[in-house]
Parts: structure tokens; C-alpha cells; sequence
């Protein structure tokens, strides 16, 4: 027989009575006050025990709230929940500054080192989830110190696990780290403060916008984003794939605390989700856009208001050999012009197309021109282009990447690989290429990894990078019948570079995640 | 269909592979969700399978009553306790140590005294408010064991965090609880009566220890045991290396001896009846030589287990944890002798393997 906890009753109680439709049209602190002061007594007039000490991200309310309802059995309408997100976010937010440093984790970047707080917060807070996660909230030393009672109490085993049970771990976090913590990430901030005066930018209107895929696809192209009925935003994307055709998305997007937007769409037919983050100025978004099923597989977004001041985004490619020639495309405001563009010394262009926010031209580099940078100018704006004789160095992103085998409800993870090149100029300076293309394999990173085979068993390397993993489970045809998991290294040989050129990256392929929370 | 116990029968005939020893052990075990299984060491055979209400998918620690007549067991997410009746699988004692306003676990920590009067269990509680939790500080419950179904503790004292293990010594004045530390306490009062190292060990050059164990298995010696990594000096640079602790909990002797460079990882360990090997499981079956302090030979295992035990007369080696095998090894040359599927495949993850002695 379970014991039913006082919390559960309380729910009960207070929910009962609560009509879900009339809920959705009540103030936020409305909200608040009918679905959580039951447990969350009202201190003062809007002033909620708990809820109002804290600020954090949509996704931060998002797991908070997964957490009331299960946990603490609150049963909550998905429109309040959501109006609840709204509220929370816009009144108890992070401001664009505070959210910088741990954005990567909100759009869910794969395989990016994670924030460096420090051995101790490392291993402290580090060993369970990313420490983004900490990053991203705010609080006062006696709330940190109630979020450390929560982490005790709802996971007790804590202080017995690896890296928990080599040091006092409660006493450290509930005596040293709570100040700590404060330090870093304080409830009450200038910068939040001076967000909450500032007017929100309107994000309605023309953009120019550029995405990178990693593994070699490039987009570029606009959206006209407007307001609908209900004041949120729907956003019509014509992108063309460079060296490809055209692709056309659209998006739903509500912007939380003025600037963090998140819409679903789809681009060329596939769902999708989008975390932007508007500047603080609203000239421009930039994020990243990806799979809901596969947050590994997505693309760098970056647009820009077709009427902002003039400004190259991209310049696609970014490199050009001497003595070769590449349809060239420039993609920014402020374009077009009277004046012919140039593509700086040694570089002859005739241009096919020109707009003020696309330029396309065929651009020849003469066999003796000098390598180095050069200024790519259009209109009033100005970009950069590398010249480059040959590709001396090469570098494997990320250097340490992860995949996970799949199988049952959990589908793999596939981990996408890059080849950067870098030239070196007469001076000795490295200049980055941007990535190239390359010839891939997997090699056993380490004598062990030779010896259980793991090239044969963790899964194939594909053409452009990518890795996908094999199947989880036993292997019968493994030692002790093992899992197809692998400690690979991922060797790229530059495809435009002598044989001697090799970049070289780690690849852990390893067992499933079982939950996949908003923020790792 | 022929009956699990038919089928049971069937499938040991094909994997007994060698003659048993001749101890006359019963073997008990936990397995999820709410099995106790009592099994005749010599035959094979399972002797009983017993359910017990309310264990919602734990059967851990299991402690036997010094007459050999229960088994206490922690159970249901380690916030009750249960005393089982090993002649008819009644339920006989339990203590639910959760109230709807604190939560309370076990962690797998408890003793019973010499005279089976009294059971003492390590309390982590979390006071649940209705906003918050809070950590409060954990504490040994003493319970008589004839308190029946709904036993209160009749005394309540305060504890380090962080326990994992209790035993009690022969005198029934004080037990040891292992933790940061090994801890004596007294029974009656609860007064700390001492502290050594564990993790403030005193072996020179040698890095903090880790020791964790859920298994508290004394027999057949009196003597517990547990393998203890750290780094260690080896040709001048630190080596991740296995140690044995052994604690002797009648005398209170206690000794760690490094036996190997880490090759294995090992989870729990038994001392043979002449104190002279001790046996190790996890992946592979290992075999100390405890007085010359090295390894004395290791065998893969068909897959992990957690819990090792060890025949009254030292002859075979008998292991389980972990699935729902329950090994037969021999002790000299670690063959394996038998693997007897508990019926259901029922898993038995961290239960401890417990023997005793001829019925
Ligand atoms: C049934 C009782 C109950 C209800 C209703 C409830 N909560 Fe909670 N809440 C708790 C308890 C208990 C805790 C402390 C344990 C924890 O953090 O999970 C808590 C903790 C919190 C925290 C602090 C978590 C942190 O990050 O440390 C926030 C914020 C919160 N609740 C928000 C809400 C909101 C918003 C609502 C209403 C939509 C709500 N709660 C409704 C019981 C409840
Ligand atoms: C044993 C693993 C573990 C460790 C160690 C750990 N956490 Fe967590 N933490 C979790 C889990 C699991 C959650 C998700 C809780 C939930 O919402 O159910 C979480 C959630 C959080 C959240 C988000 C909570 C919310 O409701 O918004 C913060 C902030 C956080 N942890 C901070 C810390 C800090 C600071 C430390 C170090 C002092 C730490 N954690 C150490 C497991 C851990």
C-alpha cells in the first residue's frame, strides 16, 4: 500500500473544483493562484512561495511544471500549462545576456563541450546533467539551498553513486555551494532588471536568412514573418540550398520573455523545431532549427532583418582555390547598387544575379593571385573571402563526439562530423576554410577497441561524415555477448589535399538515453 | 505444461555439471518484484518461492534471524522492512518507514541483535513539506521483532550520512556501520564508540579508498569482507589497485591488504571457513590467497553478478545478484559445478546471497 503524501491530497483538493476552459482566459497570477497555491501559499498579493524566488528559461517552467504534475500528481489542462510557460518565462525569465552562456544547451547542440564552473561544480553538479542546466536559472542563496533539499530528497541514492560518494556531498551542497551559486546566478540582476523595462522588438517582416547544415548543406533565402489572430507569430520560409533547389518551410512561433523565440514548422517537408533568440535590438534571430525526433540533426539558423543597415551573412563558399572559379553567392542587406562588385585581388566575377539581399556570380581566381583574406564588397556592405593556394591543416569537429546505439522505442543517435581546413599564408598565419570536403573512416581508437573489433560492430561511417550507430542490445557475437558500443577514431583525408593530410576526431558510440529532457 | 518446479528440474539436469558438495546449505535470495526464494544448496533445488505483499519490486539485504527461523528484508523503494518466516513465507514483522509527511529509506542498512529480540535500521528521512523538501538527518530505528505488522521504533538515534551497511556484534552491546568510516555504536544508547578509517584508511601512498557494499555477509567466518580500490604506488606512479578489507566483527580486527593492480572490477567478496581465500564476483569469478596477499586465479563468468556466498565446509562457491542465476562454482579450481534458473527468471538484482548453515 502506498503512502499518499499530504502534497497529493492538497492537489486534490484544490484542484477539483477548477474549470479548465475559464482557466486559459485568467491573468498569470491568476493562474498561479488556482492551480499551484495549494501548495505554494501566497505570501504576499502575487507572491507565491517558491515559484516567485526563481527565474528561468521557457524549457527551465517546462520541466518544473513535468515535475508538479508528475510528481506532486498536479493535474494540469495542457492550455494552462502552456499559458503558465508564458507567464512564467516573460515575468520570471533570463534576460538575452544571462541566457547566452548556455544557450548551446537549450538548442540542443550536440556534442558541445559544456560550461566550465570549476572542478568542484564539475563533478558536484556536472556528473548528472549538463551544468548549463544550472546556468540557466537564477535564485537567492535560500532557494539554491531549497533546490539542494530537493536533489537529496528526491534522489537519495546520490550520495552513494561514483563521484558523489568520494567527498561529503550533502554537506558540501548545502552548506558551501549555496553561496557559491548565488554569486554566479543571483535572483535580482541588472540586466534583467533593465530588460523588463526595455520594449520588446517586433519581429514582424522581411528577413534574409542564412542555415548551415553540418555535412556540407548551406541554405539561404528569406521569411516573411507576421502576427496572427492570436498575436503569435507564423513565419514562410523560401530557401534555396546552395548547389541544390529550392525549399520552402513554414513556422508557428511563440516568442517568450520578448526575445527567446521557439516555433514548429517544417522545412522541405520535414518537421521541425526552431530555438531562436532575437537581439536585443530585433535586427536579427539566430539559433538553430532541428528534428523533434533527432535533436542531433539540424542546422545553424541565422537571419537578419531584410531592412537592416547593409551587411554580408554569408559568403558561400567561404574559400576559393587560386586557379579555379565557383558560382559565388552573397547573401545580406544592402547588396545591390551601381557600382560593380569585387571579390578583392586576383578574383574576376560576373554576376548572374543582384538583389539587395542575394548577389550570385561566377568568380574566377587567377592562377598567381596572392592566398590570403580578401574584402567582399557589395553595395554598402562588405564580407570576407579566403583565397588559398593549398589546404595545410585539418581539423575534425567536434573532436569528441558521442552517438548512441538504438533500438525498441529509442531511436539512434547518429553523430555528424566536420572537416575544417586551414590554409597557411606567407606569413605563417593559419586562416580557417571553413569546412572542406573530405574522405572518411573509422579507425579503433585505442588497443582495446582493436581487440573487441569495435569498427565492425558499433555502427558505419556514411560519406559526408556522418556516423550511424548499429542496433542495441546483446551481441551473441560480441565478448560477454556485449553491446554494440565502440571507442572510435573518425579520420578524415582532405579530398583537394596530398595523401599526408589527415584530421582526426573520437567517437564514443554508446548505450541509449532513456529520457530526453528539454536541457541536458 | 509441465509445472515451473518440472521444468526446473529438467533444465538443472542438463546444467549440473559435477557432483554437489555435500553441506547441506540453504541459499536464500531476493528477486524482483516480490520474491524470496529458499534453496537447498546440495540438491539444487528450490525449496520454496515466497511472495510477499507490499515489496513493489524490491527485494534487497536480505539478514537472517540469528535462530535461522526468519529472514528480514528491505522492501517497496527500501521504505519498509519485513520479517519472513521461513517455514510458511508469512509475513511476520513489518515497519513502514515512511509517513505521508516524511519520507524515510533504508539504505539496505540493517542488524538484528544476538537474541533476535531487536532489529535496528538505518533511516535516511526527507521531510516532505508542502512546497518543499528537507533533508533531515538520518537515524538508527530500533525495533522489537515481535512487534508484529505495524512496528514502531521503540528507540531513535542519530547517525552519520551516508551508511550502507550494518553489523552486529556477537556481544549484541555495539554493531559496526560502514559509511565514510566504519562506525561502532552501542545498541542501547546509540553512542558513537568509535571511528576508523575507511575512507581515512592509513596505507602509505595510497589514495582515498572506495568502498561500497549492500551485501552483509558474515557467514560462514564472522568475518565480513569487501574489495576496496584506490591508487597505489606501483614502480613510483600511482595505480588504480583492488585491495580486500576484511572485518572481523567478533575480535574487531580489521585489515586491508592490497592483492592485485586493478584487472577486474569485483562487487562483493566471502571468506572461505579457513580464512586462508577469499572469493569474488562480478564479471569474473576471482580467487584470493589472502595470507600471501595476491590473486589466485580468475574465471570469466557467463555474465555479471552481484552477490557471492560461500558453502559451509569451503567447497563451493555460490553466487547470485544480478538475473536469475544462482551459481555453483568449485572452490579449488573454480569449474563451474551448476546453474539453477530461479523459476520466472525472476531477477534478483541487488539482493544478498545468504547461507545457512545444515537445517
Ligand atoms: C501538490 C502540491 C504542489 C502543487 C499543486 C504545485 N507544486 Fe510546485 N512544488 C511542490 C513541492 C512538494 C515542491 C518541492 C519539491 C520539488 O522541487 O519538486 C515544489 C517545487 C516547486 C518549485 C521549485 C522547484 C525548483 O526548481 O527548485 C517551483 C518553481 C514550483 N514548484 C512551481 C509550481 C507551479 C508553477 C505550480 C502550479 C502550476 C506548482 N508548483 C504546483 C508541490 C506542488
Ligand atoms: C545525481 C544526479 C544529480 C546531481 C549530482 C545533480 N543534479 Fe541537478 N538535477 C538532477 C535531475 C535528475 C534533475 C531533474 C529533476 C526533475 O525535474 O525531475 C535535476 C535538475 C536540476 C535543475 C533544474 C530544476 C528545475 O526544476 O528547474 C537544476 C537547476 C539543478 N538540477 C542544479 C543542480 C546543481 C546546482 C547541482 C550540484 C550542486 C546538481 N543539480 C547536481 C540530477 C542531479
Amino acid at each position: 500500500m502506498p503512502i499518499r503524501s499530504v502534497p497529493l491530497l492538497l492537489a486534490l483538493l484544490v484542484l477539483a473544483p477548477a474549470a479548465p476552459a475559464a482557466a486559459a482566459t485568467e491573468s498569470g497570477a491568476a493562474l498561479v493562484r488556482t492551480w499551484c497555491s495549494g501548495c505554494h501559499r501566497e505570501r504576499a498579493p502575487g507572491q507565491f512561495e517558491r515559484i516567485s524566488d526563481i527565474r528561468k528559461t521557457p524549457e527551465g517552467w517546462v520541466m518544473t511544471l513535468f515535475r508538479m504534475r508528475q510528481v506532486h500528481h498536479l493535474a494540469l489542462p495542457d492550455e494552462v500549462h502552456d499559458a503558465l510557460v508564458r507567464h512564467l518565462a516573460d515575468t520570471q525569465g533570463l534576460a538575452p545576456a544571462e541566457a547566452a552562456p548556455g544557450r548551446f544547451a537549450l538548442e540542443r547542440r550536440p556534442n558541445v563541450q559544456d560550461l566550465d564552473l570549476g572542478p568542484e561544480l564539475g563533478v558536484m553538479c556536472g556528473r548528472c546533467h549538463s551544468l548549463a542546466r544550472v546556468a540557466l536559472q537564477r535564485r537567492d542563496a535560500d532557494e539554491w539551498l531549497k533546490h539542494m533539499h530537493f536533489h537529496m530528497g528526491q534522489f537519495p541514492s546520490l550520495e552513494y553513486q561514483a563521484s558523489g560518494r568520494d567527498r561529503p556531498w550533502w554537506e558540501i551542497a548545502s552548506t558551501k555551494l549555496p553561496a557559491e551559486l548565488a554569486a554566479l546566478y543571483p535572483l535580482a540582476t541588472p540586466a534583467w532588471r533593465d530588460w523588463q523595462a526595455r520594449a520588446k522588438p517586433e519581429l514582424a517582416g522581411r528577413w534574409v536568412v542564412v542555415g548551415h547544415v553540418p555535412g556540407g548543406r548551406d541554405f539561404y533565402g528569406t521569411a516573411e514573418i507576421r502576427r496572427d489572430a492570436a498575436g503569435e507569430y507564423r513565419a514562410q520560409y523560401a530557401l534555396t540550398e546552395v548547389g541544390g533547389g529550392a525549399l520552402a518551410g513554414e513556422s508557428h512561433a511563440i516568442v517568450y520573455t520578448g526575445f527567446e523565440w521557439r516555433g514548429r514548422g517544417t522545412l522541405g517537408g520535414h518537421a521541425t523545431r526552431e530555438i531562436y533568440a532575437a537581439s536585443e535590438d530585433g535586427r536579427r534571430l539566430t539559433g538553430r532549427w532541428f528534428d523533434p525526433e533527432h535533436s542531433e540533426e539540424g542546422g545553424d539558423f541565422t537571419a537578419l532583418r531584410a531592412d537592416a543597415p547593409a551587411e554580408v551573412l554569408a559568403v558561400l563558399p567561404q574559400a576559393l582555390k587560386v586557379g579555379t572559379g565557383a558560382h559565388v553567392v552573397v547573401v545580406g542587406t544592402g547588396l545591390a547598387g551601381a557600382a560593380a562588385p569585387s571579390f578583392g585581388d586576383g578574383a574576376r566575377a560576373v554576376v548572374a544575379r543582384r538583389e539587395a539581399n542575394v548577389l550570385e556570380a561566377d568568380v574566377t581566381v587567377a592562377a598567381d593571385a596572392a592566398p590570403g583574406n580578401r574584402v567582399v564588397s557589395a553595395g554598402a556592405a562588405s564580407g570576407r573571402l579566403v583565397v588559398y593556394r593549398q589546404i595545410d591543416a585539418l581539423e575534425v569537429r567536434p573532436a569528441y563526439g558521442i552517438a548512441r546505439v538504438g533500438g525498441g522505442r529509442i531511436a539512434p543517435v547518429t553523430a555528424q562530423f566536420e572537416a575544417i581546413g586551414a590554409t597557411r599564408l606567407p606569413g605563417g598565419e593559419l586562416v580557417s576554410l571553413g569546412p572542406v570536403a573530405a574522405e572518411w573512416r573509422a579507425e579503433p581508437f585505442d588497443e582495446e577497441a582493436k581487440r573487441t573489433a569495435d569498427v565492425d560492430f558499433a555502427g558505419r561511417l556514411e560519406a559526408n561524415g556522418r556516423y550511424r550507430p548499429a542496433g542495441a542490445g546483446p551481441n551473441p557475437k560480441r565478448e560477454f555477448s556485449g553491446n554494440n558500443v565502440g571507442n572510435l577514431a573518425i579520420v578524415a583525408r582532405a579530398r583537394d589535399a596530398g595523401d599526408a593530410l589527415e584530421g582526426r576526431g573520437h567517437l564514443v558510440v554508446t548505450v541509449q538515453r532513456w529520457n530526453t529532457p528539454p536541457i541536458y | 505444461m509441465p509445472s515451473p518446479r518440472r521444468r526446473l528440474a529438467a533444465a538443472l539436469l542438463l546444467l549440473a555439471l559435477g557432483a554437489p558438495a555435500l553441506a547441506g546449505d540453504l541459499i536464500l535470495t531476493g528477486a524482483k518484484p516480490d520474491k524470496l526464494y529458499v534453496i537447498d544448496a546440495a540438491k539444487r533445488t528450490v525449496l520454496h518461492e515466497y511472495r510477499i505483499p507490499g515489496a513493489n519490486g524490491l527485494v534487497g539485504s536480505l539478514v537472517p534471524s540469528p535462530d535461522g527461523k526468519r529472514v528480514y528484508a528491505v522492501i517497496n523503494r527500501m521504505e519498509s522492512i519485513v520479517g519472513v518466516d521461513l517455514a510458511t513465507g508469512a509475513t511476520v514483522f513489518r515497519a513502514d518507514l515512511s509517513t505521508p509527511t516524511e519520507r524515510v529509506k533504508d539504505f539496505f542498512a540493517l542488524t538484528v541483535t544476538p537474541d533476535g529480540r531487536e532489529l535496528i535500521a538505518y533511516e535516511v528521512p526527507t521531510r516532505l513539506k508542502p512546497s518543499e523538501y528537507e533533508v533531515e538527518q538520518p537515524r538508527f530505528a530500533v525495533f522489537r521483532t515481535d512487534a508484529g505488522l505495524k512496528a514502531q521504533p521503540v528507540r531513535v538515534y542519530p547517525a552519520q550520512r551516508r551508511m550502507h551497511m550494518l553489523l552486529m556484534r556477537p556481544s549484541g552491546k555495539s554493531f559496526y556501520a560502514l559509511g565514510f568510516e566504519l562506525y561502532e555504536y552501542d545498541v542501547k544508547t546509540g553512542r558513537l564508540l568509535g571511528t576508523r578509517g575507511i575512507q581515512h584508511w592509513e596505507m602509505p601512498g595510497h589514495s582515498q579508498p572506495d568502498l561500497l557494499a549492500f551485501w552483509p555477509v558474515t557467514e560462514p567466518t564472522g568475518v565480513f569482507t569487501s574489495p576496496v580500490y584506490a591508487e597505489a604506488p606501483q614502480d613510483g606512479k600511482p595505480t588504480p589497485t583492488t585491495a580486500l578489507m576484511s572485518l572481523d566483527v567478533a575480535t574487531g580486527a580489521l585489515d586491508y591488504r592490497d592483492f592485485e593492480p586493478m584487472s577486474a572490477l569485483i562487487f562483493s567478496t566471502v571468506l572461505s571457513p579457513d580464512r586462508r581465500s577469499a572469493y569474488g564476483v562480478y564479471s569474473t569469478l576471482t580467487k584470493i590467497d589472502v595470507p600471501g596477499r595476491k590473486l589466485a586465479g580468475r574465471v570469466p563468468l557467463d555474465h555479471t553478478f552481484y552477490s557471492v556466498n560461500v558453502a559451509t565446509d569451503g567447497r563451493e562457491i555460490y553466487m547470485g545478484g544480478a538475473m536469475c542465476d544462482v551459481g555453483f562454482y568449485d572452490a579449488a579450481t573454480l569449474e563451474k559445478k551448476a546453474i539453477l534458473k530461479l523459476p520466472g527468471c525472476a531477477d534478483q538484482a541487488l539482493a544478498s546471497l545468504r547461507v545457512l548453515a545444515a537445517h
